[in-house]
């Protein structure tokens, strides 16, 4: 006997072994009454103990490596962050301004809806807390699609709270210890929710195959199902909170088991590769939350005096930026239409005054009251605006002037000495009669 | 082929380590298979603990301590899931058990041998793992062969990295 356990105690402790192991895979899973088998969802004492102990081991270093690394990130992204913080938040001051203007607006329109869905006896589920987690860690295999966050039960955190991001759905809690919590990802085989196709509005549920892909299935073959339609969730589950995004539809394929039925491939919303922070809702009621019960408040106080007071600013704000463009040169006049714009104005930037104005010391180029000024424009092209007299006298260089005084008198007269100017109107362009000398 | 021959066993040292090297190196293989997927995505075809079973099988070239190291670092793996526990330990006891027996009949110093065994070794961990989750236990799930091949491959790859590193850490006569 001993020359047998000796010699075969390799086979023996491997046969050892495997029994044991076989015999503990045997209590963890159970029969359902329609004769299939699964894992017990719910693990025994024993094997969350064994689950513990292997996360007590492993989460320290791993914390320590995801500390390191956050550190360093951290490190360089505040470094490159500070040179815009400053700009960010005077940004971001205006709209915490805004937005508490526009939430006073809207609370009444909530608090109405609230009502009338009591009324209706609708209970709509409300996010009213969150626990902000970061994750640190991950099952490590293919067929477990499972990730560890860094916040457990002592912050809060039971089975089956939701985990989002704020791209959308991420997982559930699955298993929670006093520090962290095991998060089962969308994307696992074992996972389920129920979600709603945006435009179609058609219900299936939402689970991850062998490759991690997200599908959507339990869909009845419709044409209608098109890639780009997005995926909410439908709020059915009792996990995720309705109207959440999951995904874009990616394509559609058969459903390999049931000709009848369709599986919809997704793109998730969330990136479930690099999940670095998420929120897990802790708590979902029918009221608000302190916090937005504390902003509300803010806001009506802001609505009476304080918002009057912002928006008297905001008004004489604009009022000064308008005054300020009026006295700047534009090319574009609001209150023009296109076509009368000064952009599109084809007329030459100094317009010619009829009249020009008469001269303190005239000449006889100078035109007399009542003469009129006749456009033309010169051989280069340019426009120009002489006296008509001046031009006929340019025209017809060997009139004297007392001819010119003979064939035009004036009544008034020029003074002594200066040459009577020509009183007719010649028309633009065409030449003066000549005279002979 | 000589290397390969039964004449050879018996030449063929015994590889020792610092007790330290025993504890450290299993661990450190389980915090990176845990800590890498985030790293890599969904490219993260590797599965170290199950490398580290066949380096330290193939070194001890005990078929126990194989079998032991293999269970172990599968029951780590399988409590750090969310499966039952158990699938990954049956899966490599047997790939260090059988490690260990092939350490004592060939030369596994040459590299060739480590990546081609180590290839085998993924392949057959992986259908061990559907054989018993699929056909012992009756559970239902889809299998990704197309992943199980580039993980071995990927553990393949890492031998000829790790292996020689983890020879410096052997005790010298």
């Amino acid at each position: 006997m001993e020359s047998f356990l000796v010699r075969y105690r390799n086979h023996l402790v491997l046969l050892t072994i495997l029994a044991a192991q076989l015999i503990g895979l045997g209590v963890q899973v159970r029969r359902s009454r329609a004769g299939r088998n699964s894992l017990d969802p719910s693990d025994s004492a024993g094997v969350r103990l064994i689950r513990f102990w292997a996360e007590s081991v492993v989460s320290p270093p791993e914390r320590l490596i995801h500390g390191v690394r956050s550190g360093a990130e951290n490190l360089w992204m505040g470094y490159l962050d500070l040179h815009r913080v400053r700009q960010q938040n005077r940004e971001l001051e205006q709209t915490i301004g805004r937005l508490r203007l526009e939430q006073a607006a809207l609370l009444e329109d909530a608090r109405q809806g609230q009502r009338l869905q009591a009324l209706l006896g609708f209970q709509q589920r409300y996010i009213y807390s969150t626990v902000a987690a970061q994750v640190f860690g991950a099952s490590g295999s293919d067929q477990s699609r499972v990730f560890y966050i860094d916040k457990g039960s002592d912050n809060g955190l039971a089975r089956d709270m939701a985990v989002v991001t704020a791209d959308g759905i991420v997982g559930k809690v699955r298993d929670v210890f006093p520090h962290n919590a095991q998060v089962l990802a969308i994307n696992d085989q074992t996972s389920g929710a129920g979600v709603l196709l945006e435009t179609t509005r058609i219900r299936g549920i939402l689970k991850g195959n062998a490759s991690g892909q997200l599908e959507v299935v339990g869909v009845l073959s419709d044409e209608r199902i098109k890639p780009g339609e997005k995926v909410v969730t439908a709020g059915g589950d009792l996990v995720f909170p309705r109207g959440l995004p999951a995904g874009v539809v990616s394509k559609v394929i058969a459903d390999p088991d049931n000709p009848a039925y369709i599986d919809v491939m997704l793109k998730p919303a969330a990136n479930l590769d690099r999940l670095d922070e998420v929120l897990v809702i802790t708590s979902m009621q029918p009221r608000f939350s302190g916090q937005e019960k504390q902003d509300m408040a803010t806001s009506e106080a802001l609505d009476g005096a304080q918002a009057a007071a912002m928006e008297r600013q905001i008004q004489e704000q604009q009022k000064a930026a308008q005054i300020t463009a009026e006295r700047l040169p534009g090319l574009i006049v609001p209150n023009l239409p296109p076509d009368q714009q000064p952009m599109n104005d084809s007329s030459p930037p100094n317009p010619i005054s009829p009249q020009p104005p008469s001269p303190l010391h005239p000449d006889e180029f100078s035109p007399l009251p009542g003469d009129k000024v006749v456009s033309g424009v010169s051989d280069d092209g340019a426009a120009s605006s002489i006296p008509a007299a001046a031009r006929k006298k340019l025209a017809a260089p060997g009139t004297s002037p007392a001819e010119s005084a003979a064939r035009n008198p004036h009544p008034a007269g020029p003074p002594a000495g200066r040459p009577a100017s020509n009183a007719q109107t010649q028309p633009a362009g065409q030449p003066a009669p000549r005279r002979n000398p | 082929m000589s290397f390969i021959g039964a004449s050879f066993r018996r030449d063929i040292e015994i590889h020792r380590y610092p007790l330290l090297v025993y504890v450290l190196v299993p661990l450190a293989a389980l915090v990176a298979q845990t800590w890498l997927p985030r790293v890599f995505g969904q490219y993260a075809y590797f599965d170290l603990p199950l490398v580290v079973t066949i380096y330290f099988a193939l070194g001890r070239r005990s078929p126990i301590q194989g079998t032991l190291m293999g269970a172990a670092l599968g029951l780590f793996e399988d409590a750090l899931s969310h499966l039952a526990i158990g699938l990954n330990g049956i899966a490599k006891s047997i790939a260090g058990y059988l490690a260990a027996s092939v350490g004592v009949r060939i030369d596994v110093e040459n590299h060739t041998i480590r990546v081609a065994l180590t290839f085998l070794l993924s392949l057959l961990s992986g259908a061990i793992y559907l054989f018993v989750s699929r056909f012992l236990l009756g559970l239902e799930f889809q299998w990704n062969w197309l992943g199980e091949i580039f993980k071995a491959i990927g553990n393949s790859v890492i031998v000829l990295l790790l292996f020689p590193l983890l020879d410096r850490l052997q005790i010298r006569d």
